[in-house]
């Protein structure tokens, strides 16, 4: 077949009489154009599958056991998608779908579509998935989170041989416009448990009112529970969601490596010193947070509204970042101040630009590429 | 000032004032050469200078609204560019915000014998941001209607000051025949118009019958021009003085450029001030630093009772801090320190 191939991407009116393999491939008609379709015309003919995880034959149900001793294993190692010189001509998907493993995937919105460019955490276990955080784009041709959602959650259920799977979304905060804008995607959803955006609606939905400040709850999956802290600090209805199978703590906007804005710092010191104790008590690997802001030079976070962010920070921040903030949270509380760290730097009772081109002189001084602000 | 043209080389040609070179004499030299590059002739009739003093202010006019980014940059589907002519000779352009947030004016003003571009704009590719692109296709369309040809006109690209959002674009002229642009040095612009005291002397350039006024106008930063068009009677203020934060380097400076533009309004008439740059809502709202959305953004031009007022209000103020004149945000010696917004969700 080899030497005869080229002859069909000639386009004369000898090569297709030529040709031994013209007519008789599978005409795609089929093709719906959704990824990884056996009928997509690239596909040699016969192809019966293009993804090694989905069954070839019916099989039952496949159970996951997500007891285990160690965290999950599960890598992020690769680069975000972190804009473009002129955002009106990116050419990045709208959200990129990392797959941290089987059952834990990680969605960002690409900053041209809006500059938070927040985290979207997508969980599954044996008999519910759970979404975590909506995105900052309420508009599903910008930003198609409800598509990208359906089409991991179809994916999913084919490797694990099920009919379908219902769907709980959650927030790490229901007033923050950069993480709860998404939702409304999903409001005709089958399957799907939306929480309230308002306060006590919310905790109630978590089955937390009444002192709900100091509570926890639990999100059971079907052998995967994930844990709900509240932590209110950044936002007065802030929350915070402990995997107990990849150990992951997803903290929203209270901490990550960016500029944090406190919104109280009594109750942010409270909530920390609270993830400070449960990181005691259980096994933490990363602490993922809703955005990243921080550059990779120590101490710099890019300004607010950057659509090109070309060195940005990774994603995910040790354990220890929660003992760091902690400490100089405390020294900060009822005083306006900006305190830099190598990883996230806190804002108490500021502006959100206050310093933005500054840095700690304790912190390396490194220059910033491209920068044309004073340094 | 007599021109020995066959000693003068690139560096001699562009270190030379541009207000005493004797263009006609160019214009005469390379007239056949043009032709021989099947350049059309000019039309017989109609092709006579024009005339751009007897009916001076030019009347014009601006957009009702100029374009103003989109929530998703990716989704946006103006042109990179706005044009607006606001006459016939007189051009103002926008960069769109989804291509640079800063989303600065540019101008091109034409004379009988040279065209003038203030500002290239914040991006340096022309795959990016056409720009000149742009600008040749108004130059050619402008020839066409006025009888003249391309290759006569000479453009001269001027920036208002030294920050990079205002010449960053001139990358893509760096090939365009008879272009000359200004250098990207203190001593290089102070050059270009010939000026030995600045900020205080004035100079006239002469596009051509169009004469356009120039001084020194520092304070937002220390290289600065104020551009005044007596065809239109327009005041191109830059980023000194414009409808949004005007961040004010140095007050000293500031204020005296302020006290040189007062005396320059007793004597010259103004119909509009204008600026480089957007950054306030029609009801007085600060549209944020590096926002590429403002759905409802003030107009750019300024009357001059705008001016006259904020040089009031300056009078008065003695001490670093943002004040609001009621059209205008001045930011006395606060950028890096202090912003207008506040904290989103803070709460007791």
């Amino acid at each position: 077949m080899a030497p005869a191939s080229n002859a069909t991407f000639v386009e004369t009116s000898q090569s297709t009489a030529a040709s031994p393999c013209p007519a008789s491939w599978p005409a795609p008609k089929e093709y719906d154009g959704s990824d990884g379709d056996p009928n997509a015309p690239y596909n040699p003919p016969g192809a019966r599958n293009t993804d090694s995880c989905l069954p070839l034959k019916p099989t039952g149900e496949v159970v996951h056991d997500y007891t285990a001793k160690e965290p999950a294993p599960g890598d992020l190692a690769f680069r975000w998608i972190h804009g473009s010189v002129c955002a009106a001509k990116n050419t990045d998907p709208r959200i990129q779908v990392v797959a941290y493993n089987e059952d834990t995937y990680v969605l960002r919105e690409n900053p041209c579509v809006n500059w938070e460019a927040p985290f979207t955490y997508l969980l599954f276990g044996n008999h519910g998935a759970l979404l975590i955080d909506t995105g900052a784009t309420p508009e599903a041709d910008h930003y198609p989170l409800r598509v990208t959602v359906d089409k991991i959650v179809a994916r999913w259920c084919g490797v694990r041989r099920k009919k379908s799977v219902p769907l709980t979304i959650i927030l790490t905060s229901g007033e923050d416009v950069a993480q709860n804008q998404g939702i409304g995607q999903f409001a005709d959803r089958a399957q799907t448990s939306l929480t309230p955006l308002e306060l006590g609606a919310r905790m109630e939905f978590h089955g937390l009112s009444g002192s709900w400040k100091q509570g926890i709850q639990r999100i059971d999956l079907g052998g995967r529970v994930v844990e709900v802290i509240p932590t209110p600090g950044t936002h007065k209805d802030g929350l915070s969601f402990y995997d107990s199978y990849t150990c992951l703590l997803f903290t929203g906007d209270l901490l990550y490596a960016g500029r944090v804005q406190i919104a109280n710092d009594r109750d942010y010191v409270a909530s920390l010193e609270r993830l400070q104790k449960w990181k005691q008590n259980h096994r933490m690997k990363w602490v993922l947070g809703g955005h990243v802001e921080m550059m990779f030079i120590p101490g710099r976070a890019y300004p607010r509204f950057s659509t090109n962010r070309p060195f940005e920070h990774v994603l995910q921040l040790e354990p220890e970042a929660i003992d760091e903030a902690v400490e100089h949270a405390r020294g900060v509380v009822g005083k306006p101040a900006v305190v830099f760290r190598t990883d996230f730097i806190l804002l108490n009772r500021v502006s959100p630009d206050e310093k933005v081109y500054q840095s700690a002189p304790d912190l390396p001084r490194v220059p910033v590429p491209y920068w044309r602000s004073l340094q | 000032m007599p021109l020995d043209f066959k000693s003068l080389n690139r560096r001699t040609f562009l270190s030379l004032p541009v207000v005493s070179v004797v263009l006609p004499a160019v214009a005469a030299a390379t007239a056949p050469e043009a032709k021989a590059m099947g350049a059309p002739p000019l039309p017989a009739v109609g092709s006579g200078p024009i005339d751009f003093k007897t009916n001076a202010p030019a009347p014009g006019s601006f957009p009702e609204r100029w374009i103003c980014g989109s929530s998703s940059c990716m989704d946006n589907h103006d042109p990179p560019i706005q044009v607006n002519w606001y006459n016939e000779h007189t051009v103002f352009m926008r960069q769109n915000k989804a291509y640079s947030f800063e989303a600065p004016f540019l101008h091109l003003y034409f004379g009988n014998e040279r065209i003038l571009l203030i500002d290239q704009g914040y991006t340096q590719l022309e795959t990016d941001w056409p720009l000149r692109d742009v600008v040749d296709r108004c130059i050619a369309e402008w020839c066409v209607k006025h009888g003249r040809h391309v290759e006569e006109m000479e453009l001269l690209a001027s920036f208002t000051h030294l920050h990079d959002d205002h010449y960053v674009g001139i990358n893509q002229f760096y090939d365009r025949p008879n272009t000359r642009y200004m250098g990207q040095t203190h001593e290089e612009m102070i050059g270009f118009w010939g000026m030995t005291n600045y900020p205080e002397e004035r100079v006239t350039l002469d596009l051509g019958g169009r004469d356009i006024l120039i001084w020194g106008n520092p304070g937002h930063v220390f290289s600065e021009f104020a551009y005044y068009d007596s065809y239109t009677h327009i005041l191109h203020t830059g980023d000194m003085f414009y409808r949004g934060r005007c961040y004010i380097s140095f007050w000293d400076k500031w204020f005296a450029s302020m006290k040189r533009l007062m005396a320059f309004l007793d004597d010259h008439p103004v119909t509009y001030v204008v600026g480089c740059h957007v950054e306030i809502s029609r009801t007085g709202h600060d549209y944020p630093y590096g926002i590429t959305y403002q759905p409802d953004e003030a107009p750019m031009h300024m009357s001059v009772e705008v001016l006259k007022h904020a040089y009031e209000v300056a009078k008065a103020i003695t001490k670093p801090g943002i004040y609001f004149t009621g059209s205008v945000f001045l930011c006395n010696e606060t950028r890096d320190s202090t912003t207008i917004d506040r904290i989103a969700y803070e709460y007791e």
